[in-house]
């Protein structure tokens, strides 16, 4: 990756932020490795520098959401030797495309109407819906150990298994709920499944390095990290039956509430995939490039 | 003019408009939208905690918890102490790492004469790298203490409506006391040299940045102020205690308007400039009730009085912040946290509910409407709102300064960045 170190230099690298919350950002601090070896040439957040330079490497958070995003974006990217959109808002959308849901949009879209300010696109669109993109980073946030991945592992580590690898809480055939629990509800059991316990998780087939803290510590996994190699390049049906049957072996519960609580689009499976699956034409993420 | 405004969180700009050496106007723009309010409408109420802290990466424990708060308020649950207890950590986290980022990354490089921490002239790297790697060290305690009482740093998990889903072993908080306890002397030293390269800052200038005094507004007691938040108070410019108020009744004292210039909201207390963050707590505190915090607000009161009002006090009023957060946090991890159940049970229903806490920037109110369970409304009042007219006024204090009829003095870009670094606005969150 780091191609700048044959020429005896630090290779050069920028932070390209469109409409998000900063926690990609944020994340990065805490990898803060990159100091030492990658020279921070543009990052608003935490730098004052008015334009995106070359550089070697362009990471871009948040999603396509105003014009500016768009105008921003185009220029940056043919600067850039990779461009990697980084975080689930860049990368299928994130909670915030939410406001595109169809009851929705209009309430949404009416803040058009302020004239000093960037407009609204139609919808908020994805980075790779615009430019070409060498690599994908998921996450909401990716970890600090997934940037250091993407930073300074190896070209072809990529991780696209599923959450469950890394949350270590044993799947029981013989303690089967009735019902979903619908939300977390206080104290779980530990060391045993959430699914085990009633709970919606989804980390059964969401891509796992994230390390699992949100089941560890007791909350079903949202899927934050969107589908894993599995279920990537499928539609979201795949995702949702591959996910009833892993509730049909450890549960009882009816199939019917399952998948509601699946299809709801503030829930586990669509929270942060709702753009990309509400997208006609989705483009196609090749698995390979995907941390 | 219009200057772009970096090392804050978010896209925001600053529009002065001069006419013949006057300062006619001058413009906080907000430049995105993230529109939070109306995308939640239909979400099941309880999953607002996962929803809610995307509004911002940075205030995203806040935001989780202001979350929980209006869901405990409408369904009517009280959290036992040690969930309340783990809260209070959850906020210190909050706290420790926005203080140590906007103190040491967003306005450090102002002090030292940098672009950043991380990019600068060669001369000096050396110097500005040790900065940056002991402000990261002490950032990292504030995010480790996030992801100890709420399973991930950014956009944290762990409370629940009634509680927190589990308690703090005995072992883990004791590795958490150490590494705070190690960290609190570079926090120090990190503080004093911020301190000192103000004072020299403040000297060049002539200036602490001097605008006419304002109301305060904080929702924290006044001594050892507790984040996880209370009642809202008011202090007045002469340093009297006004209004106290629920939040639930936050209408009847600060007015929100929108603007055509701007997708964030602003607000008014009783028709008038308010303040909050930093500045407005500290003002309001009494004593700070841990020893090293309480050092340094001696010194800042013999220097500065109170109420103080200089803008890029709100810069010094954070360091006393940070220190007093690693201090209480190791207070409360000396407490058991893991013996008794960390939730109670409790039955949902329909309604309104208020959640407050004291975020970095000042109160946050979360206010949700519920019908059959969903969001039919939702209201996030957003602590940087509060400060939009008062960093109007104070940019155009700073910009008069300046400017005259036949000359704008170069010093008035950095003077700009200065003045909106001081009220370290969150862009994410106002434009939610």
């Amino acid at each position: 990756m780091a191609e700048g170190k044959a020429e005896g230099r630090l290779p050069r690298f920028a932070v390209l932020q469109l409409s998000g919350c900063s926690g990609c950002e944020v994340s990065l601090l805490n990898a803060g490795q990159w100091i030492e070896e990658y020279r921070l040439v543009y990052m608003p957040l935490v730098l004052s520098a008015y334009d995106v330079p070359e550089v070697d490497v362009l990471l871009i958070s948040g999603g396509v959401r105003t014009d500016e995003d768009l105008y921003n974006l185009r220029r940056a990217a043919v600067r850039a030797d990779q461009v990697v959109p980084v975080g689930t808002c860049a990368i299928s959308g994130g909670v915030a495309s939410l406001g595109d849901r169809d009851e929705v949009r209009e309430i949404f879209l009416a803040q058009e109407g302020r004239r000093h300010v960037p407009h609204l696109l139609p919808r908020c669109r994805p980075v790779d819906a615009v430019v070409e993109v060498d690599r994908y980073l998921p996450g909401c946030p990716p970890t600090p150990q997934l940037y250091i991945d993407l930073l300074f592992g190896q070209p072809d580590l990529h991780r696209g298994r599923f959450v469950c690898l890394e949350c270590g809480r044993k799947k029981l055939r013989d303690m089967r709920p009735q019902h979903l629990l619908g939300f977390q509800q206080g104290e779980t059991i530990p060391g045993i499944c959430l699914i085990n316990q009633g709970y919606a998780c989804v980390g059964t087939s969401t891509r796992n390095g994230c390390g699992a803290p949100c089941p560890r510590a007791g909350h079903p996994c949202v899927g934050c990290r969107g589908p894993s190699d599995t279920f990537i390049d499928k539609e979201s049906t795949a995702w949702l039956a591959s996910i009833q049957r892993v509730f049909a072996g450890l549960t009882d519960i009816p199939p019917d509430e399952v998948e509601a609580a699946l299809r709801s689009p503030q829930m586990s499976l669509f929270l942060f995939q709702f753009s990309d699956y509400a997208t006609p034409q989705r483009p196609p993420r090749p698995k390979g490039k995907v941390l | 003019m219009t200057f772009p405004i970096s090392r804050i969180e978010g896209h925001a700009q600053v529009v002065l408009e001069v006419q013949q050496g006057t300062v006619v106007e001058a413009r906080f723009q907000a430049v995105e939208f993230r529109g939070f309010s109306y995308l939640v409408q239909g979400a099941p109420a309880e999953q607002m905690p996962v929803i809610a802290p995307r509004i911002c990466g940075i205030c995203s424990t806040a935001h989780h918890l202001a979350s929980v708060k209006a869901l405990e308020d409408a369904y009517g649950v009280t959290p036992p102490a040690v969930a309340q207890r783990i809260r209070e950590l959850l906020m210190l986290g909050q706290i420790i790492q926005n203080q140590a980022t906007s103190m040491f990354i967003f306005t450090f490089p102002d002090r030292l004469g940098l672009s950043s921490i991380f990019e600068e002239p060669e001369h000096v790297q050396r110097q500005s790298s040790e900065v940056a790697a002991r402000a990261l060290r002490v950032r990292k305690a504030g995010t480790d203490l996030i992801a100890l009482a709420g399973g991930q740093f950014i956009h944290p998990v762990k409370a629940v409506v009634g509680g927190v889903i589990s308690g703090i072993a005995p072992e883990a908080a004791d590795e958490m006391r150490v590494q705070i306890h190690d960290v609190l002397p570079t926090a120090c030293e990190l503080f004093d040299y911020y301190w000192a390269t103000s004072i020299a800052m403040s000297d060049r200038l002539g200036t602490w940045g001097d605008d006419a005094p304002a109301c305060y507004l904080a929702a924290v007691e006044d001594v050892r102020p507790n984040y996880v938040g209370s009642t809202l108070r008011i202090m007045c410019p002469d340093g009297t205690i006004g209004d106290v108020f629920p939040a639930s009744v936050y209408r009847d004292y600060l007015s929100m308007e929108e603007t055509e210039y701007s997708y964030a909201e602003r607000s008014r207390y009783r028709h008038g400039i308010v303040r909050a963050n930093s500045l407005a707590r500290i003002n309001m505190a009494r004593r700070m009730g841990t020893p090293r915090a309480d050092a340094y607000l001696d010194r800042f009161r013999e220097a500065f009085g109170r109420p103080a009002h200089a803008i890029m006090l709100f810069d010094l009023a954070r360091g006393i912040e940070l220190v007093y957060a690693l201090e209480r946090a190791t207070e409360i991890l000396s407490q058991p946290l893991d013996r008794e159940d960390p939730s109670l049970p409790y039955t949902p229903r329909d309604g309104d509910g208020y959640g407050l806490v004291e975020a970095p920037r000042g109160p946050l109110i979360h206010h949700y409407r519920i019908l059959d369970g969903r969001i039919l409304q939702a209201e996030f009042i957003i602590p940087t709102a509060h400060n939009v007219l008062a960093i109007e006024r104070a940019l155009r204090v700073a910009a008069e300064r300046y400017i005259d009829s036949d000359r704008i003095d170069m010093e008035l870009e950095h003077a700009v960045g200065r003045v909106v670094r001081a009220f370290d606005p969150c862009i994410a969150c106002a434009t939610h």
